[in-house]
């Protein structure tokens, strides 16, 4: 990776309405990176947003990143999304895409809440192969989704894996209560996208888990790159603790 | 006459729904002061409905560090992750208990986390104060109307932790009367109700016979109450002896901070 | 003079006799010199012509053992508009009933209280009329501050006080606002500070008048709204008394 001080999103997932194909799809996004200053995009979920995929609709959607990553590699990175309830699928899935290359990493969305067994198995995997695991977590008022996992659950699967990173993406959505629900496991980092630019959080996660838990991600194309930049550009901490978020943390996670 | 009067049920800060007045440590010490009331344990009315209420602590302890006449009493919500880190917090900044509005927060009082709350306050020698409501439940915001708590199940609870001091604040003539009929005798020695919301003519005289007017303490919900009612119902209206208003203004409150 | 314009007879405390002096007793200890009783020990809501005789003659034994401190609200259940009509006079014509009283058996815009407001003008008495805004929902026929504002617009000769100012007074105060010949009166809520202030702010000092709700209500919870206010003396004494005293020709 390039010059130190770069920006790093750690969570961006490009929409397939971002640009017909792989190819249109990356210079779209890159087009928008570029005026931010971002110099790399960790890519999951492309054209099949679906919640709960079937083998063929996972091994698409890995496709186009794959294809997207091609392209620029030096620009994006991937983390091969899998549906937990086809775990045979999942593991071969690693094997095909992180193992063999070029994905980076693991993004568990909501198709089985991730204090389940079948994660175990991938957690395990996950750890022969260091590559970090990213998991949807939200504090949904109202309830969760069937398979929707919590900042909660995130921290009770990691205390069963202590040597694999998991990020508990949105920080739970309701970060208040998220931020104190994976306080005390040290291998649970939070990153910044997903919600609105609120004042106060990148402040509370960095008081609350140290910035060195803290990740920048946008949730881009569906999350402004600017509006979640805000995040880590406007909070009240020091110069240090903001590159360490847009970048520095990144870089240990992926052992860059 | 100089009596020392202890208003265990005061506020500090922001209610959303009304702007409320006196509502500075300064101004509120001076409201409560014209009717007499000389030291006062303030909640925070913002951490009623912030989310992560222990963000009111700390701006809490901080507002009451210079006046010596308040007594700060933290907010946690032990549904949430972490909040024992918050109990010990409010130990820290030197708070005398902690509350909780269970209905504001989602939880019951039956739940096992309250019996958690109970055994960690009490070990910090944190009293508990159980507030059962903060308004009429007739004229809640339209979008966010919250009921009472109840308090079925609170003797066990009692029970349970004798070790911790509990304050029911808020609760009506019926509550206070439903849990002295539950008892079928005398209350748990350490369980307290405050009296802002003790109505009816003589009201507070007759609750004082049924539970024992040491289980009785002075409060006024100030700011968002008159603080003249407390005074009025407790030294014009009713007809307690002098031992019976030692004990209620001051004496109860006292012994319930020397005890914990 | 501090009158209470709003008492109600209520069942225990002993005998009638007993409970007639128990709240004479106590109001006696916050200097309050007047009461105005209504309602007896049915609190019927909707009741017959014959409860409502019988409600009406527990006020008159009052008002006739200690006429120096009760004042005789009449209750009428609209529902029953002839014998309303017989009852005010029976008990206002006759004496010695100052006033008028409704609750919750109908809303006061229904037509059936246009006859009970026109004799009331004649007669010169106010109507004291049980408002409330729940947003837990009404019961059925309850009045709040619209029906009174409404029904006030008709009968501008007739006083009329609005009961507890709709509990929700924030809300209660706006709506009879423009409407001058209804007075606000502070009874059976919470002692919420600002609901004095606000109303002699909103409406005038002169269309504020004190109120209890006793023996549900504390009469000293309830005194503390105008005790304890931030207005002038001159505004307290009217809101105590002075307003009531001028309504009922005292």
């Amino acid at each position: 990776m390039s010059a130190h001080g770069s920006i790093i999103d750690c969570h961006v997932h490009p929409t397939a309405a971002r640009g017909d194909g792989p190819a249109a799809c990356a210079a779209e996004m890159l087009r928008y990176a570029d005026r931010m200053g971002i110099e790399w995009q960790g890519l999951s979920l492309g054209p099949v947003f679906i919640q709960q995929p079937t083998e063929d609709e996972i091994v698409a959607d890995n496709d186009f990143i794959a294809e997207m990553i091609e392209l620029h590699p030096d620009r994006f990175f991937g983390y091969a999304n899998l549906n937990p309830n086809l775990l045979f699928h999942s593991l071969r899935e690693i094997d095909e895409r992180i193992a063999n290359g070029p994905f980076v990493g693991i993004k568990l969305w909501v198709a089985l809440c991730c204090n389940h067994a079948n994660v175990d198995a991938i957690c395990e995997r996950a750890a022969e192969l260091r590559a970090p695991i990213l998991q949807h977590t939200f504090f949904r008022a109202g309830g969760n989704l069937a398979g929707e996992s919590s900042p909660a659950d995130v921290a009770a699967l990691a205390s069963r894996h202590p040597e694999v990173t998991f990020i508990a993406a949105h920080a739970g959505l309701n970060w208040e209560r998220g931020i104190r629900a994976v306080a005390d496991q040290p291998n649970v980092c939070v990153d910044t996208c997903g919600f609105d630019p609120e004042a106060g959080f990148t402040e509370m996660a960095v008081q609350w888990l140290g910035a060195e838990r803290v990740l920048y991600g946008s949730d881009a194309a569906g999350r402004s790159f600017a509006s979640q930049l805000a995040k880590v550009h406007g909070a009240d901490i020091s110069d240090d603790d903001k590159r360490l978020i847009l970048s520095g943390n990144m870089r240990r996670v992926l052992a860059l | 006459m100089n009596r020392t009067i202890i208003d265990c049920n005061a506020n500090l800060g922001s209610w959303p729904f009304r702007r409320t007045s006196y509502n500075t440590p300064e101004d509120l010490l001076e409201r409560i002061g014209r009717v007499g009331i000389t030291q006062a344990w303030v909640t925070s009315l913002d951490a009623v409905v912030l989310k992560n209420v222990a963000a009111a602590n700390a701006p809490l302890a901080e507002a009451v560090a210079e006046h010596d006449a308040l007594r700060a009493v933290g907010t946690v919500n032990p549904s949430w992750p972490q909040w024992e880190r918050d109990v010990a917090e409010c130990a820290e900044l030197g708070m005398i208990g902690v509350r909780v509005n269970p209905n504001y927060q989602a939880w019951l009082p039956t739940d096992p986390i309250f019996g958690e709350l109970l055994s960690a306050a009490g070990e910090l020698g944190l009293f508990v104060e159980l507030t059962v409501r903060m308004t009429d439940e007739r004229h809640h915001h339209p979008l966010m109307m919250v009921p009472p708590v109840a308090l079925g199940g609170l003797l066990d609870l009692c029970a349970r932790h004798q070790e911790t001091t509990i304050m029911v604040a808020n609760a009506n003539n019926a509550q206070v009367l439903g849990v002295a009929r539950d008892a079928a005798g005398p209350l748990p020695e350490r369980l307290y109700f405050e009296m802002s919301h003790i109505e009816s003519v003589g009201g507070v005289q007759a609750v004082a016979d049924q539970i024992g007017v040491e289980h009785l303490l002075f409060g006024t919900h100030a700011p968002y109450y008159y603080p003249e009612a407390a005074t009025l119902k407790v030294f014009d209206e009713c007809d307690f002896s002098e031992a019976e208003l030692e004990a209620l203004t001051h004496g109860n409150a006292e012994g319930l901070l020397a005890a914990r | 003079m501090v009158i209470d314009c709003h008492v109600h007879v209520q069942s225990g405390l002993g005998t009638a006799e007993d409970r007639m002096g128990y709240l004479l007793a106590y109001a006696g200890r916050l200097g309050i010199e007047r009461l105005c009783l209504s309602l007896g020990t049915s609190r019927d809501q909707r009741p017959t012509p014959e409860t409502v005789r019988a409600d009406n003659d527990m006020v008159r034994a009052a008002v006739e053992r200690y006429p120096d401190r009760y004042l005789g609200f009449c209750y009428l259940n609209p529902c029953y508009l002839r014998e309303s009509l017989d009852e005010i006079e029976r008990c206002i014509v006759d004496g010695p009933f100052v006033g008028i009283k409704l609750w919750i058996a109908l809303q006061c815009d229904q037509p059936n209280v246009d006859p009970i407001c026109e004799r009331a003008a004649e007669l010169g008495v106010p109507i004291l009329q049980h408002t409330w805004i729940k947003v837990t929902g009404n019961q059925p026929w309850e009045s709040t501050p619209w029906e009174v504002a409404t029904i006030a617009r008709r009968h501008p000769e007739v006083t009329f006080i609005c009961g507890h100012s709709g509990g929700n007074w924030e809300l209660g105060y706006r709506i009879v606002e423009e409407v001058p010949n209804v007075l606000c009166e502070v009874a059976g809520g919470d002692p919420e500070l600002g609901q004095t202030e606000t109303g002699v702010a909103m409406l005038g000092a002169e269309r504020i008048v004190y109120g209890s709700d006793a023996p549900g209500r504390s009469f000293a919870s309830q005194i503390a709204k105008v005790r304890g206010a931030d207005i002038s003396e001159t505004d307290r004494a009217l809101i105590l008394g002075g307003n009531i005293q001028r309504v009922l020709g005292l």
